[in-house]
């Protein structure tokens, strides 16, 4: 009896330590996410989409802005998946490079705006809780990771632009 | 010859029946499910006499494909070919889920598909159900025109009409506060469909890790291979390998849990703190891997310009990807 009774406690224990995780979760990040989102949802729909598809558009000529501006604005302002549609603005051959400097805005965009991809938070949000798990700040985390999060999106949207063109050519000639 | 079908949803899944059959311009059957042709969807394509496609080295026109086959969790593929009006067919068992729920209904998507889900229709049931599929598509698609002509219409009646400050402050305000209050309706939306569900599932799964004892495993002998540079660039390596990307990229569900994992052992102090920001390019060099195509079709891309671009990207992330993680460690000096 008693060893049936263990067993009963430790599985139970098992889904007591998750749902002490969930509540912290659902206390600590959903209060302030419901609130950011909210109020970065009103000011993108007071300023309009065809407002950010007119600046984008003009981005999309130069190599530098067209990796970081052109896919900060569509995360920002479309979030995840419709962001990927701003690809309509760039030339065919600068696509597949738009589309990988795009998708890979879409985690470090979280630590500052949330809304932007509320499905896939805890890349961030997993690390970010470690952290403060320890009683550190989490805004100098999730800055940086901004910022680097733009450096490495215009990196790849060169490199995988450079790569594309040489498969390209490389096609043409056979 | 081309032949119908009907599909119908798994024992777990949600949806159809779908009843189809090919013409000479909608015959091909698109498989998006992580490279190759799944099963299922060469099935699909042997018993109507259809195509089959990759849609990971080819694309073709949204009005040639019959239908999609998609392995998506939730996140976003399974809405994406709905939206299109593109008869979806997902392995998993998913609901109405992800971003673009809204865009996924009964009469053209099913889900948990298995092979034996399938079996040849007669030919009368399909006219019914096109039929009635096509003119559901088209009560939807001009239910918006409609409702925005009848604003035209509004917006022609009230033009010369001077309107009283009163009422122009009136309606100015009354419009902000509506977009406030949609916002917010978003919002909550989203909490509940995607961020909840997606903490239910961590939770459990990390209650089940620490409680078991595996937590103190994944302590000692993973966390110290991690807690290097060296460590952090294999693991951003591994991600990026063009064979596994696309399979780890599903929905950053692997990147989510790993993350959490990594920041429970942050927070125990088995991970110096200066590791979290390397980390998080780490464990996310394969980001998008699996989306490749669909993402590059929502940007209206050729089918020619996906079947070259998906190796561009994989190939540019084995590079990107351990270098993201250096960048991000140069960074972090300092932070803590």
């Amino acid at each position: 009896m008693d060893f049936i009774s263990n067993l009963a406690n430790g599985f139970m224990s098992l889904f007591q330590a998750g749902g002490e995780t969930f509540m912290g979760w659902v206390t600590g990040i959903i209060p302030m996410i419901v609130c950011l989102m909210t109020a970065v949802n009103s000011i993108i729909k007071i300023i309009g989409e065809e407002r950010v598809e007119r600046v984008t558009k003009l981005a999309t000529k130069f190599i530098i802005t067209r990796y970081t501006i052109v896919p900060i604005m569509a995360v920002l302002f479309l979030g995840n998946p419709m962001c990927y549609t701003f690809g309509r603005f760039v030339e065919e051959k600068h696509k597949p490079a738009y589309y990988d400097s795009c998708v890979s805005f879409l985690h470090p965009v979280t630590g500052l705006f949330p809304h932007a991809n509320p499905g896939e938070l805890f890349v961030y949000m997993g690390i970010a809780a470690g952290v403060q798990q320890l009683g550190l700040p989490i805004g100098n985390l999730g800055v940086r990771y901004f910022i680097v999060g733009i450096i490495v999106i215009l990196i790849r949207g060169i490199l995988t632009e450079k790569i594309y063109m040489r498969m390209i050519s490389k096609g043409d000639t056979k | 010859m081309y032949r119908a079908i009907t599909i119908k949803a798994g024992s777990s899944g949600w949806g159809g029946p779908l009843t189809f059959k090919p013409d000479e311009k909608k015959n091909k059957v698109l498989s998006v499910t992580g490279g190759g042709i799944h099963p299922v969807a060469q099935k699909i394509a042997d018993m109507t006499g259809a195509e089959a496609l990759d849609g990971f080295k080819t694309n073709a026109p949204d009005d040639e494909i019959l239908v999609a086959v998609v392995d998506c969790g939730g996140t976003a593929r399974c809405g994406v070919y709905p939206k299109k009006n593109i008869y979806t067919v997902n392995l998993m068992p998913v609901g109405k889920a992800g971003p673009l729920a809204k865009f996924i209904h009964e009469e053209i998507y099913v889900s948990d598909v298995k092979e034996d889900c399938i079996q040849y229709a007669d030919d009368e049931a399909v006219v019914s159900t096109s039929t009635q599929a096509t003119s559901k598509s088209e009560v939807e698609s001009s239910a918006p025109k409609t409702k925005q002509q009848a604003r035209e219409e509004i917006a022609k009646m009230n033009e010369g009409k001077q309107k009283g400050l009163i009422t122009r402050i009136g309606s100015a305000v009354g419009a902000v506060v509506g977009k406030f209050f949609q916002a917010g309706r978003e919002t909550i939306d989203m909490v509940i469909k995607n961020v909840l569900p997606f903490m239910a599932f961590t939770s459990m799964l990390i209650g089940i890790i620490s409680a078991s004892g595996l937590g103190d495993i994944i302590a000692e002998r993973i966390s110290p291979l991690c807690a290097t540079l060296p460590g952090m660039i294999v693991i951003s390596v591994i991600c990026s390998l063009p064979f596994l990307s696309p399979v780890l990229g599903a929905g950053a569900v692997i990147a989510q849990v790993v993350g959490t994992l990594l920041g429970a052992q942050i927070g125990l102090g088995h991970i110096p703190v200066q590791y979290a920001l390397p980390a998080l390019f780490a464990i996310n060099a394969q980001v998008g891997g699996d989306f490749v195509p669909v993402g590059l079709s929502l940007g209206e891309a050729e089918p020619e310009t996906i079947e070259m671009g998906v190796p561009a990207v994989l190939m540019s992330r084995i590079v990107t990807g351990p270098l993201a993680v250096i960048i991000a460690f140069a960074f972090s000096i300092g932070m803590y």
